[in-house]
């Protein structure tokens, strides 16, 4: 192959992918908001005893785990004006479908660690004179948060990663830029390797976290 | 009048636990006086850790009653479901399981704080003081901001006898909480127990341990197929049983007869 690299010349228009970056970083601190928060309340609704709420809970678990985030993104976007007449900024869009999405696998992890709360916490609980408010506040629930950090984080920083698809509906992240700027300066190797590089930047610590958040789990579990 | 020093403590009759199709309890009576320390012992699922966590209101029952210090606690209703358990009574009860006693997220001394401020109102303050001084009497003094993941196991189950403690119980069950331990630690958990059976603690025990059972029983109950089998003092149920399927358990769990 005979290619001189220039990475210069996007070292030069780093400007506009530190904008990206930015909105990038918006989206993902939104959707995680949306996602932290109102995957707690679904999966309490997937635990319910009463069908009517377990049932459309889990259908909308369900329908994001099972659909491509991409898809779920395109959805939104052309669907929801025309079936809703409904008209939301690109950035909020992206926001509402990412946050969805993350939603759904939140869920799944809150459900999952308030599950694998031992029987025997509970039994204590009882012997102890804890009533049911009571056993769920102080005793379930510290116990399945710390167990669904690890996850949440794996997931917050997934919808980070998956947060380039919105690119394709015109939100002006990182990766619109990095699009932009690799057509502006003919030098898509450098440009996307750069882009790339940013993402790794800001993921790598993340997971590196992630992994000691697990590891100190495992000392922890008796 | 009734005579408060012989007065049962705990009776119960016709207890029916059942899991499913699974008849776990097959109609147990039994009383127990204040002061008396019953170590329940017998084969794996004969039923003798269900009664435990029945009478401490951990489980329905399908049918029967249990009253404590003279007042109704469990009556069986129409379903399982629908079992009567009077939580009040309950309180004065305390219980140490095998596994996953303490709370993981609370250190030493929140775990033992817990309850009382929770569930009795009682000032944080107090409650740290009362818990100090059990953690001191069980050589704990310097573990109250440890957590659980840092104590041996047997540190553990020291910490769940406080804190069960905390709640001042008439009764104590203790559900095989030497089992799960290294031989090592045994002994420093069932000193703490002994020690709470010279201040004349009622209790209940299911236990594997003979030896342990024998220094501490002042009357054993050998359980087996839902039924109390044989119900004496241990010279007689450990040493000398009457009952030949006693007799086969004593024989393969003792290897040498006492």
């Amino acid at each position: 192959m005979n290619y001189s690299f220039d990475f210069q010349s996007v070292t030069r228009n780093f400007g506009p992918l530190l904008d990206g970056l930015v909105v990038t970083l918006q989206l993902t601190a939104a959707a995680n908001l949306i996602g932290l928060t109102l995957g707690f309340v679904v999966a309490l609704m997937v635990m319910s005893r009463w069908g009517v709420v377990r049932w459309p809970a889990t259908m909308f678990v369900e329908f994001f785990r099972c659909t491509p985030a991409l898809v779920q993104i395109v959805w939104f976007f052309y669907c929801v004006p025309m079936l809703f007449n409904v008209f939301l900024g690109s950035v909020t869009m992206g926001i509402v479908a990412l946050g969805l999405n993350l939603t759904a696998f939140n869920a799944e992890a809150y459900r999952a660690s308030i599950q694998a709360v031992p029987r025997e916490q509970l039994d204590a609980g009882i012997a102890l004179g804890l009533n049911p408010l009571q056993r769920i506040l102080y005793i379930v629930l510290p116990n399945a948060f710390r167990a669904s950090v690890p996850v949440l984080l794996t997931n917050g920083i997934g919808i980070f990663q998956q947060s380039a698809l919105v690119a394709i509906v015109a939100v002006q992240d990182l990766m619109y830029q990095g699009k932009t700027l690799a057509t502006q300066t003919y030098r898509p190797i450098e440009t996307f390797t750069i882009v790339a590089l940013i993402y790794f930047a800001v993921s790598f610590p993340v997971g590196q976290l992630v992994g000691y958040l697990e590891r100190r789990r495992a000392t922890l579990a008796e | 009048m009734i005579d408060r020093a012989t007065a049962p403590l705990v009776s119960v009759s016709g207890l029916q636990k059942a899991y499913g199709a699974l008849q776990v309890l097959q109609g147990i009576d039994l009383t127990m006086k204040p002061g008396e320390r019953l170590v329940v012992i017998g084969p794996s699922g004969g039923g003798k850790s269900t009664l435990l966590r029945v009478m401490m209101g951990l489980e329905n029952i399908n049918g029967g009653s249990i009253t404590f210090a003279g007042k109704p606690y469990i009556h069986a209703g129409a379903t399982p479901a629908k079992t009567a358990i009077d939580v009040q009574v309950r309180r004065s009860i305390g219980m140490v399981f095998q596994h996953y006693t303490l709370f993981p997220h609370l250190n030493v001394l929140q775990n033992l704080i817990l309850a009382p401020c929770k569930v009795r109102g009682e000032k944080k303050s107090a409650a740290t003081e009362r818990a100090n001084t059990l953690l001191i009497r069980f050589g704990l003094g310097q573990k109250a901001t440890a957590f659980p993941s840092q104590l041996s196991g047997g540190q553990k189950q020291r910490v769940a006898i406080a804190r069960a403690l905390m709640l001042d119980p008439k009764l104590m069950l203790f559900d095989e909480v030497t089992s799960a331990l290294d031989p090592e630690l045994v002994g420093e958990v069932e000193q703490v127990i002994l020690q709470l059976a010279r201040q004349n603690m009622p209790m209940m025990i299911v236990t594997h341990d003979m030896w342990f059972a024998k220094n501490i029983a002042s009357r054993v109950l050998f359980c087996a197929g839902g039924f109390i089998v044989e119900d004496g003092p241990p010279e007689q149920v450990l040493g000398a049983p009457k009952e030949e399927r006693t007799k086969d358990f004593i024989d393969r769990v003792f290897h040498i007869r006492q």
